[in-house]
């Protein structure tokens, strides 16, 4: 290797697994895994294929206008960027501030995420702004801030888990979605004590090992336990958990005693959860929860086990119980006194690459930057300071990602959307009413390094700038902020977003400063973020970077000033709530938006495969990854293939309420056969998005993606009635 | 105001109340409770686990919402003047709008010697939490135990009082213990399992008498089929010692103060599909109710019903009619079973089928049983039987129309939470019903072959895509250790839960270089 390999990280998901990227000059970019505590030396098949993304032979380098033939043509920059800001501008003049949207992503860095929020509150000073986010962290997230005062995905280090005796993951699927974090899974399943709750007996399930033959074990394998609810019921699950460890006398008194407050309530409310009820209820054997809770509670230290961890994932989030459903997770973390203690704790697995600085920086509808309320007087006043505006010029609230979706170019909505590393026809629930909305703008336009299937709507597309190619921060799913570095020169034509909202903002006439420097832009989100709940003022990108050149332990959020550690490890004294205990909240199981039904009668759950990430924009371009997974499938139980009528490998429909899908059925003895799973990357008929429900969570307006009711036929049948 | 007057505060009600407030926040109803307990609501259901020792009598509390209704405890309802529409307690006459009578049940007590008048020391029914802290209290003395009764809270309170070490003897009057759940063939296997928990059972057995001395029971006179014996042989008799006897035959709806009222009852008080009596502004709910299906004396009954009722009261004009819903509040009452009530046209009476869940709570005996079950499969039903008494298990499927109609488990708890979630959700089952005997989602562990026998096509590494035949091919370009592959092939690069399967093929290749070998990831 000829030229120093490049200290970076993978462009995919919240793990940012460790890589170092070499750029020879006349080779093509090579990238190599190395240590890193969260991968360890390990990469998947995404991370050593990302080069590929870079070099896409349909990249984008030059701005794209829907010209007067209805096609996307090529433009300068300068037309563009215009024909943007113009459009923008007259739009707001006509229907008001509010006529103009932003969508943002989670793939964004930190600088990009805040100055995508500054831009739609201090130069575009619209309300309309969320992100994709809402897709993915937002009921974790309402529900660790109402129970424990602050959301950190993991608030202690990931390398903490692998000294547990018990880790139980909710809805995470984690060996596909994040292969390399499995090694910090060893210890517990090696101990026995991994617990896996998920419909399916998916490649994390597995781990829990082989199931001991002729033994009615109620999904307990050598390495642990594997509960398969009916879909939708997961809350239940957890209802019986607690119901067990506070009637069998399992809890953690003291903790309760000193670091709670609503034990009685919370008693109260599980008491009506007994076991077999739950098993009723959500088709778990009543051996399988007891077993689980006892689990648990060995692993706790109050029973002198070396710990126990409560994870949950996007398969119990996304539901319109979401946020109810991670309360009572927390809630039976407390009952066993995990949160707060070192070797023990509760945690949400962050997805999107930037997942968790994407939701701390004021992309989100209802926050400004440092995690701070747009309601908040205080908080107004110092963004505004910061931002040199007027705090009363600062929009209020907006509205949730669905919601907003479903305003776009409706009588009093938005006219014009902004869109920021998303591609909403693929990745937002009832996809094909999605598409109609965006249709129906005066004006769409997509930032993206592709032409996805949201860019080929657009009425503008700006071609910008990814992940080797731009210097940032990103935050992992641990709360530890780290550096993206450049490896290689953007293609020409290609724009960092820093730069575009820069010149939109001057096209726009704003007095606002919007920097393009990534340094620069970090100091003033660190300075924004200053007292706030995720405060980054301690850091900059030369200390992170001097950190990092002599391997120091990296730095956690909060950093609250120059000299501060950091905070791998939170609420150990405390939790950052008023009377500084963590809050027990009683939460009930209603169940799915939809129930199945006599012309719907089979729930469909829908996930990721390893070898494509969110909406498959990048991956599919892949040709390493599109060739092991090309396109989607129905996975369905051969009893169900049986009695309907799908022999494994035929194309078969899943039509809902809402729309209709067809794939390839594949054959799997994983699954109940009451379910059908399948991946959502793809676009097109197999868009499984088409077909999922976008009720909402009440609290954290989380689509519920997860489960829905569907009829399965064999293609080519359905008209035949 | 609508003044809404609740009688009853046990589960029922007080979940009654719940969900009425959760559907009025504009305060139009004005709430009163009346219970006859002095407790606090409490979870019914879980006394025969208080009796087992398995849960503490304290911890049977249930939510309930003193802030939104006036809540009197201990005050029992002597009279109703429906004309003037004010209930009458003890000390208070209290005026109504709407009346919902949730009062629930009391134990029944067998007419026989020795039980009539007040029950001698030592002899309780099992309703009450007072009940169940008498039976607990007196386990501490007891060494001999009878229970009457071979239902459901009979054989719980039975195997609960043999798991605290006391010697159990249970008399049964029909034949089969369980008889509305369980057909003969299943009821053996239970009398089979039982035994083995050193629970004796007298069936088809009559309760001659209780003696007494000094005002405490010594022993229970039966006369029928004893233990082990064949309901063929002629009935034996014997005077069973017990000092401690547990009354479990049944239950009598509490409708007295409604009868006397003037307000039809039959085994309970009557009611419409709308739960109304017959008189319009009362209304009953739960055990004391008779609705045109029939009590099933099961709580998940009594709580639809609540949630019924509350919807149905709380409803304004202008919502939806009568009986449709979003299917996900019927979820809300823990049964997802009443979800199909509300598919039916509204004006229909809602079918009970669904909440009929039957679940025993015992340690070491699993029993559940739903829908059509205790053999009274009807014509066009298909009944499948997997009868395994030497290890414990009697299964049997009810099936109609290409749907699980009714199941009957026992020793096989797995399965039966398999069943009941297709049973209660309606879901597709399979062509051939004799496939639902298996559990569908337990996957074979995989097939413990070596690396010889694994197909060149069988991934290794999944994270990487990595087959074995790409490793044997880079073995013959060369590779010699694991991190040979790693870097040929990028197996074991990912979660590193296939070096050990790389270390095997390199093995059976016979080309693994340990000494040199540098694992990247372990």
């Amino acid at each position: 290797m000829s030229a120093p390999a490049v200290a970076s990280h993978c462009p995919y998901c919240a793990l940012q697994c460790g890589m170092a990227i070499s750029a020879a000059p006349g080779r093509a970019l090579e990238v190599e895994p190395r240590a890193f505590p969260t991968n360890r030396g390990g990469m998947c098949q995404k991370g050593w294929t990302s080069p590929a993304v870079l070099t896409a032979p349909d990249r984008l380098t030059t701005p794209l206008l829907r010209g007067a033939t209805g096609a996307l043509e090529e433009v300068t920059w300068d037309v563009a960027l215009d024909h943007v800001a113009g459009t923008l501008q007259r739009l707001q003049v006509e229907h008001g501030r509010d006529a103009v949207a932003v969508f943002g992503g989670g793939g964004l860095t930190n600088e990009k995420a805040y100055m995508l929020g500054k831009f739609a509150r201090a130069v575009l000073r619209t309300s309309r702004i969320d992100y994709n986010g809402r897709f993915c962290m937002s009921s974790a997230a309402a529900a660790a801030n109402a129970s424990l005062g602050l959301d950190r995905g993991l608030p202690f280090p990931l390398t903490d888990l692998g000294g547990a005796d018990a880790v139980v993951l909710l809805g995470s699927n984690l060996a596909e979605t994040m292969p390399p974090a499995v090694q910090h899974l060893a210890g517990v399943r090696e101990r026995g004590g991994l617990v896996v709750v998920d419909p399916r007996r998916s490649a994390t399930a597995a781990l829990t090992g082989e199931l001991t033959p002729g033994v009615d074990g109620g999904g307990r394998g050598s390495d642990g336990v594997h509960l398969q609810p009916v879909p939708g019921t997961d809350l239940a699950v957890l209802l019986g958990l607690t119901h067990i460890v506070l009637m069998e006398g399992l809890a953690d008194a003291d903790y309760l005693a000193t670091r709670t407050t609503g034990v009685s309530d919370l008693r109260r409310s599980v008491v009506a959860w007994w076991p077999e009820r739950v098993a009723a209820v959500t088709g778990v054997p009543v051996n399988a929860l007891r077993r689980t809770a006892r689990l648990l509670a060995a692993a706790a230290p109050a029973h002198g086990g070396r710990g126990a961890y409560v994870l949950t994932g996007r398969g119990v989030e996304q539901s319109v119980q979401g946020t109810a459903t991670v309360t009572a997770a927390i809630n039976l973390a407390l009952v066993l006194g995990l949160v707060g203690r070192v070797g023990s704790g509760y945690g949400a697995i962050t997805g999107q690459g930037n997942g968790q600085g994407g939701r701390e920086h004021g992309q989100k509808s209802d926050q400004l930057p440092g995690y701070r309320s747009v309601t908040d007087p205080a908080a107004r006043r110092h963004v505004a300071g910061v931002w040199g505006i007027d705090p009363d010029d600062l929009p209020g609230p907006g509205v949730p990602a669905v919601q907003l979706l479903r305003e776009l170019g409706t009588a009093g909505g938005p006219r014009a959307l902004l869109v920021h590393g998303s591609n909403l026809l693929i990745s937002a629930p009832d996809a094909t009413a999605v598409e109609e909305r965006l249709r129906s703008l005066d004006l769409l336009v997509v930032c993206d390094v592709v032409p996805s299937e949201t860019a080929r709507i657009a009425d503008v597309v700006l071609p910008v700038t990814q992940w080797a190619e731009e210097e940032g921060t990103m935050t992992s799913l641990e709360g530890r902020v780290i550096r993206r570095r450049k490896a290689v020169e953007p293609p020409d034509g290609a724009r960092s977003e820093l730069w575009v909202l820069a010149q939109l903002a001057a096209r726009l006439g704003s007095q606002v400063r919007l920097d393009t420097d990534p340094a620069a832009v970090f100091a003033e989100l660190a300075r924004a973020s200053a007292g706030g709940r995720a405060d980054y003022s301690g850091l900059s990108h030369d200390r992170l970077d001097a950190d990092e050149a002599v391997a120091g332990p990296g730095y956690f959020w909060p950093v609250p000033a120059p000299a501060h550690p950091g905070t791998p490890r939170m609420f150990l004294e405390e939790f950052p709530t008023p009377d500084g205990r963590a809050r027990l909240i009683a939460v009930e199981h209603v169940g799915p938006d939809e129930v199945v039904r006599p012309d719907a009668p089979i729930h469909l759950v829908t996930g990721r495969v390893l070898q494509h990430y969110q909406s498959g924009a990048q991956t599919r371009r892949v040709e390493e990854l599109s060739s092991v997974v090309a396109e989607p499938y129905v996975e369905m139980h051969p009893m169900l293939g049986f009695r309907l009528g799908v022999l494994d490998g035929a194309l078969v429909r899943l039509t809902s309420a809402r729309g209709w899908v067809e794939a390839t059925a594949r054959w799997t003895d994983r699954i109940r056969p009451d379910t059908v799973f399948m991946p959502f990357h793809f676009p097109g008929v197999g868009s499984v998005n088409r077909v999922t429900n976008d009720a909402t969570d009440p609290v954290s307006g989380m689509p519920e993606f997860k489960v829905c009711a569907v009829d399965v036929v064999p293609a080519g049948q359905e008209a035949v009635a | 105001m609508t003044q809404l007057v609740v009688v009853g505060n046990g589960m029922v009600g007080s979940r009654f109340v719940e969900e009425v407030a959760a559907r009025d926040p504009e305060q139009r109803f004005d709430i009163t409770v009346l219970g006859a307990e002095p407790y606090r609501p409490y979870n019914r259901v879980l006394l025969s686990e208080v009796v087992a020792g398995k849960v503490d009598l304290l911890g049977l509390e249930l939510p309930h919402d003193d802030e939104r209704a006036r809540v009197h405890r201990g005050q029992e309802v002597v009279a109703i003047d429906r004309r003037r529409r004010r209930v009458r307690t003890e000390t208070a006459s209290i005026p109504y709008d709407v009346l919902v009578l949730a009062t629930g049940a009391a134990a029944r007590v067998p007419e026989v010697p020795g039980l009539d008048g007040d029950l001698p020391a030592g002899v309780h029914p099992l309703r009450t939490l007072d009940d169940a802290r008498e039976i607990v209290a007196a386990t501490a003395n007891a060494s001999r135990a009878v229970v009457v009764g071979g239902g459901v809270l009979g054989l719980e309170v039975a195997c609960g009082l043999a798991g605290r070490g006391l010697a159990v003897t249970l008399v049964h009057g029909g034949t089969g213990l369980m008889d509305r759940q369980l057909a003969s063939g299943a009821g053996q296997v239970v009398e089979a399992s039982l035994a083995g928990l050193g629970v004796d059972c007298w069936t088809a057995a009559r309760t001659l008498g209780v003696q007494a001395r000094q005002g405490r029971v010594v022993s229970v006179a039966v006369q029928g089929c004893p233990p082990g014996g064949r309901g063929t042989d002629a009935p034996a008799a014997a005077d069973l010692p017990a000092d401690l006897v547990v009354l479990a035959t049944g239950t009598v709806p509490a409708g007295s103060v409604a009868a006397a009222a003037g307000l039809a009852t039959a085994r309970g008080i009557r009611v419409g599909a709308d739960l109304a009596t017959t008189d319009p502004a009362v209304y009953a709910i739960g055990d004391c109710a008779e609705p045109p299906e029939g009590a099933s004396g099961l709580i998940a009954q009594g709580w639809e019903q609540a949630r019924r009722l509350a919807i149905d009261l709380t409803r304004s004009r202008t919502d939806e009619p009568a009986g449709r819903g979003r299917p996900s509040l019927a979820v809300r009452v823990g049964s997802v079973m009443a979800a199909r009530e509300m598919r039916g046209p509204a004006d229909a009476a809602p079918a009970v089928s669904g909440t009929d869940v039957v679940t025993l709570k015992a340690r070491g005996l699993d029993v559940v049983a739903m829908g059509v079950c205790g053999g009274r499969a009807g014509p066009g039903e298909r009944v499948l039987r997997l009868d395994d008494p030497a290890a414990g298990r009697h299964v049997e499927v009810v099936v109609a129309q290409g749907q699980l109609v009714g199941a009957t488990c026992v020793g096989a708890p797995d399965l039966a939470a398999d069943l009941v979630a297709t049973y209660t959700r309606r879901t597709p089952i399979p062509s051939d019903p004799s496939m639902l005997f298996l559990r569908p989602v337990q996957p074979s562990p995989a097939v413990a072959t070596g690396p010889e026998q694994m197909p060149a096509r069988a991934t290794v590494c999944s994270c990487n895509s990595v087959s074995k035949g790409e490793i044997v091919d880079c073995v013959h370009a060369g590779a010699r250790t694991v991190a040979d592959v790693a870097r040929g092939t990028r197996a074991t690069t990912g979660c590193g839960s296939c070096t050990a399967t790389v270390c095997g093929l390199l093995d059976w290749l016979g080309v693994n270089d340990k000494e040199n070998a540098d694992v990247t990831v372990g």
